[in-house]
């Protein structure tokens, strides 16, 4: 079995702190990290090959740094990577996006399945799976919570929706995106540290993945971000201590007026 | 012994500081000031009155004062102590130095920061941060704790292995006498053998001896890159033998080595739902490293990672980014949460053994926990052996069975500790907690020499009794 | 200038009321362009009321597929029907609601169609001078806003986060146009098998279309603590979400997930109890309209953005407020007698 992983890298946003000034993301000493949605689907691609045997391929489309990341999930155990990398790639939306990859895992032959994560914690879109079930022309199930079977050339998977799972089987090749449900991502080892650090990650570039250059970058992109502002979260509002017995009642007194004038009860 | 405050103290005291520095017949805004962060109860006791100085000056004449009646006085910083160092066992006044919180000087030619006591240590690396500098000293408490309890008690931490305690960064030191002096120890030299080292006399004295009011801290260039190493052994014993390997054939001093016996790592991973293969482990070791570069990083991991596995580690996890590093991380620090889901009621313990036998200790320890019936989960720093033993009290052992046999389940544990060549607290201190435990570990002569050095500063025994001796 | 376009869901024999939140934001962006609304339904034994109802709330014209194949969802099959409607119709914006459907179909959409698509918006508007779309979305887990244009191609698309406006509301005396299509078997055709639907046994867990969700954090302790949490919700006719760690912790299903690796949601009230507010908890809740917070740190991030915080112990605030809940609705069930 020949699975696909496209990842991403981004910002490490979990103990982000904001500016209390300006209201801003306090960048500074952030590093880049494995998309954590990311990492259900490696490690799903991972369980797979354990049972089914075959190869996985991660491959990531940013900056020369997005090795980094590609390492990261061949130490925890896929087989190869490859960066999609080129400045005419730079500004691409989720189309381009979808697009660039797309083109990539055609160029790499036949497959399977490819796996995404459900959406990236930076962009968090979750646009550009579908987006390359639907470039390929092939079945896609998004939220994907479980792999219920694999035979006969079938998946039978089951998605997370609103009110409940739904069960679809679909032809392979197909594409999968994945929620955490799923599995739970493995650490990297010592032993695959040292895999990643010895193998030579190949940069594809537009030329080597055949796309046509009025489809990628911001060229290539039909939306554009045209005003970036920083949303007002001025909502504190009265805060109330607890500190005693007496305090108790009037902050649940207080929790009851509001929910009686905001006629929440 | 010691006298009671009275209300004209208190307007002599308010003379001093300020009325707004001064809290007294209000037991609602005492009671914090009455405790530490010993989970017991029995050990908090209530201030009379607590001062908040904002200088030398100010707590030279609250000191003259308190001889002059014989109040007793116990210094305070953030109150995150576990030993009772803050508390005021014989009442008096609090001396809280929460007033006295500026950095005052970072000084970059000579790599020296000075501090006022109540700095929270983190905001000290904050601050000294965008000069590429960084202050090594790490409790565990380093969000909350200030700079002039860490001095007090010579904590350790996390990074003590590589770096140190807090008292190889004490340079110098501005100290308040327990008569009401102020005398200046030390400053910015790096070397200093001129009379007797009273600067680390001072340091870990617990606030018996002085008041610190300003603290000159030596700076190192902060490392610019940290990887950690989660390994998992079959046993305790193959675990610690690793560590002086790593020393030795490794040439490679780790930032930590902290170990994880398996009532702790279990309890901690199964709290928190971890899914690596930890049922299959009988002791863990989460080494940290830090250093200026990835790539020297990669190096030195490699070199302890493959000596772990050639030793016996079923398991080599290495993390070099915050989400793994995070994850590596939390199984360490949720020991005592995961326990506290089984029962509030635990005595934080942090005995030092020679590195060597903690294996041995542990399996004493075993004994103990079995002999009593209580659980001691086993964590800490393996590097520099400090052991956080930490007897659980039962949910069904009625509170008042809990501390008879945890007097005689304590002793237990330190009589090993000493027969191990070890003592009875790496960082946390006596305080007044482990007071009648010192004859235990310490000859009689230290402790009279003890007597002397404190009868010299403190004729009136007024700052800060009751703790140590 | 073409239509302005709404999906509407429909699942198991039922209308989404999503779908008239939709008509509320399409029909101001169709006042707006001087053009007529539409939405287009497709499904399995789609209901006359139904029809009329998406007219009655806003629909200048309704777009029908019916055909027993498409009785569940199937993106490949759902996409081709839309894209012959789309082909057909040109019309100028095509919304849909960011559901797991939406978020599923509309992007397979928009590859096939080349044309831009904007994901989880919270605000749409049309420029004045160009009478494009402007669609407004958080990012970087709501830390910022972005407005995005789609240049050139059409329709322009985007999903919108549900419950971020009110639906319409339905004026009996509206008339409007019904086109039922048809189409050919190719269009019906995928590689796709639908096999069953398994409703989630638990009543509390679609938090998305909540009106009030009670939230646990790590602060409970543990998954016995979660008993207060589930009473509560119970109590206010909610449901019940939790922070990442706690389903990293096994204490609750992903289901209950709120935040950047979860669900985003937009309820009426959110109590977070025990919740620091990390920014990845924030990112997926700061829309709701009324926020109470319980936590026993003072400086806990949450408070921020609360409307009503209360710094305490949960285990003793909680009990207290259920007790309190209770004997209000007995008071009022006795009033109403």
């Amino acid at each position: 079995m020949k699975i696909i992983v496209p990842i991403k890298q981004v910002p490490e946003t979990n103990n982000v702190k904001m500016d209390p000034v300006t209201g801003t993301m306090i960048r500074e000493g952030i590093e880049n990290i494995v998309n954590p949605l990311d990492l259900y689907a490696i490690e799903t691609a991972i369980r797979l090959k354990e049972k089914y045997g075959g190869k996985i391929i991660v491959i990531s489309m940013g900056p020369e740094k997005a090795i980094e990341a590609i390492k990261e999930a061949i130490a925890m155990g896929c087989d190869d990577g490859i960066l999609l990398s080129d400045k005419k790639f730079a500004g691409s939306d989720t189309f381009a996006t979808s697009y660039v990859v797309a083109k990539a895992i055609k160029e790499l032959g036949d497959f399977d399945l490819v796996i995404c994560g459900e959406r990236a914690t930076d962009g968090d879109t979750g646009q550009v799976g579908p987006g390359i079930a639907s470039f390929l022309d092939l079945p896609l199930s998004t939220f994907t919570s479980e792999i219920v079977s694999i035979e006969n050339g079938k998946i039978r998977v089951k998605r997370l929706v609103e009110e409940g799972y739904e069960e679809i089987e679909m032809t392979l090749p197909a594409v999968l995106t994945v929620v955490k449900e799923i599995s739970d991502p493995r650490l990297p080892t010592l032993r695959g540290k040292l895999r990643a650090k010895k193998m030579g990650i190949p940069v594809w570039d537009t030329q080597k993945i055949g796309a046509e250059e009025q489809k990628i970058g911001l060229k290539g992109s039909p939306t554009r971000v045209v005003k970036i502002f920083t949303p007002k979260v001025t909502r504190e509002g009265e805060k109330i201590i607890v500190k005693d017995e007496k305090t108790l009642y009037q902050a649940v007194d207080r929790i009851m007026d509001y929910l009686i004038k905001k006629e929440l009860i | 012994m010691y006298n009671k405050l009275t209300p004209e103290i208190v307007e002599e005291l308010i003379g001093i500081v300020g009325s707004n520095n001064v809290i007294y017949g209000n037991p609602d805004a005492l009671e914090p000031y009455s405790h530490d962060e010993v989970a017991e109860k029995h050990y908090a006791h209530m201030p009379e009155a607590v001062v908040k100085p904002s200088s030398a000056e100010e707590i030279a004449q609250i000191m003259k004062l308190a001889n002059k009646y014989k109040i007793p006085v116990t210094p305070r910083g953030a109150g995150s102590g576990l030993s009772g160092g803050a508390v005021p066992v014989y009442g008096g006044i609090v001396l809280s130095v929460e007033k006295m919180n500026k950095i005052l000087e970072i000084d970059k030619e000579n790599l020296v920061v000075v501090v006022e006591p109540g700095v929270v240590t983190n905001e000290i690396n904050n601050a000294v941060k965008e000069y590429g500098l960084f202050y090594a000293g790490y409790p565990m408490s380093v969000e909350t704790c200030y700079i002039g309890g860490n001095v007090s008690e010579n904590a350790g931490g996390g990074r003590a292995v590589k770096y140190g305690v807090t008292g190889r960064y004490v340079i110098g030191l501005e100290v308040v006498t327990p008569t009401g002096d102020i005398v200046h120890l030390g400053g910015k030299v790096m070397k200093d053998v001129t009379g007797y080292d009273l600067i680390h006399l001072m340091v870990g004295s617990e606030g018996t001896l002085g008041i610190f009011t300003k603290i000159y801290l030596k700076l190192m260039p902060l490392p610019q890159a940290k990887v950690d190493l989660l390994v998992l052994f079959e046993d305790m014993d193959t675990a610690i033998k690793i560590v002086p390997k790593i020393m030795t054939f490794g040439r490679i001093i780790p930032t930590s080595i902290e170990f994880m016996d398996e009532l702790s790592f279990k309890a901690s991973c199964r709290y928190l739902n971890e899914k690596i293969p930890f049922e299959e482990a009988g002791a863990m070791l989460l080494i940290e490293l830090d250093g200026n570069s990835k790539a020297e990083l990669e190096e030195q991991y490699e070199v302890i990672g493959n000596l772990c596995m050639e030793n016996g580690a079923i398991e080599v996890y290495v993390a070099d980014n915050a989400t793994t590093s995070e994850r590596i991380w939390r199984i360490r620090r949720n020991i005592a949460e995961a326990w506290k889901q089984f029962s509030p009621h635990q005595s934080l313990e942090d005995v030092v053994v020679p590195i060597s036998e903690i294996p041995t200790f542990i399996k004493r320890v075993r004994e103990i926990s079995e002999k009593y019936d209580i659980p001691i989960p086993c964590y800490g720093h393996a590097g520099d052996g400090n052991i956080h033993a930490t007897p659980i009290k039962k949910p069904e052992l009625s509170m008042e069975e809990w501390h008879k046999k945890l007097k005689t389940l304590l002793t237990e544990l330190y009589m090993i500790v000493k027969e191990l060549g070890g003592t009875i607290s790496g960082e946390h201190g006596i305080g007044s907690k482990r007071k009648d435990y010192l004859p235990m570990v310490l000859e009689p002569q230290h402790i009279e020499m003890m007597r002397a050095i404190k009868k010299a500063l403190d004729p009136n025994l007024i700052l800060n009794p009751g703790k140590i001796i | 200038m073409g239509e302005v376009w709404t999906l509407a869901e429909f699942r198991h024999g039922k209308l989404n009321p999503i779908s008239f939140e939709l008509l509320n934001r399409g029909k101001s962006l169709a006042q707006k362009l001087d053009t007529s609304l539409a939405s287009i339904i497709i499904g399995y034994d789609i209901k006359k009321e139904d029809i009329d109802e998406l007219i009655e709330r806003g629909a200048d014209k309704v777009y029908v597929v019916d055909d027993k194949r498409l009785e569940n969802f199937i993106v490949e099959t759902y996409a081709k029907v839309i894209l012959k409607l789309l082909d057909e119709y040109n019309p100028d914006i095509f919304i849909a609601a960011a559901t797991t459907t939406g978020r599923t179909l509309m992007p397979y959409i928009a590859v096939k169609k080349q044309t831009g698509l904007t994901a989880d918006c919270t605000v749409l508007d049309i420029e004045e001078e160009t009478g494009n779309l402007l669609q407004t979305r958080p990012a970087i887990g709501g830390n910022i806003l972005a407005t995005i244009k789609t240049l050139n191609t059409r329709p322009q698309m985007a999903t919108v986060r549900p419950h971020s406006t009110k639906p319409a509301l339905p004026d009996r005396n509206r008339v409007g146009e019904v086109i039922y299509k048809q189409f050919s078997d190719d269009v019906f055709s995928s590689k796709t098998k639908y096999i069953r639907f398994i409703k989630n046994e638990s009543q509390q867990v679609n938090i998305q279309d909540a009106k009030i969700i009670v939230a646990g954090g790590r602060g409970l302790g543990k998954a016995e603590n979660f008993k207060l949490i589930d009473e509560l919700a119970e109590l206010l006719g909610g449901a019940v979400g939790v922070s990442r760690d706690v389903v990293d912790r096994g204490w609750k299903t992903y289901p209950h997930q709120i935040g950047l690796s979860g669900k985003t949601v937009s309820p009426a009230l959110y109590i977070a109890v025990g919740i620091s507010g990390a920014i990845q908890h924030i990112a997926g809740m700061q829309t709701s309209e009324n926020i109470i917070a319980i936590n026993k740190d003072p400086d806990a991030q949450i408070f921020k953005i609360a409307n009503l915080g209360i710094v305490g112990d949960l285990n003793e605030i909680l009990p207290l407020l259920i007790e309190r809940i209770k004997d209000y609705k007995k008071k009022e069930a006795n009033l109403n007698v």
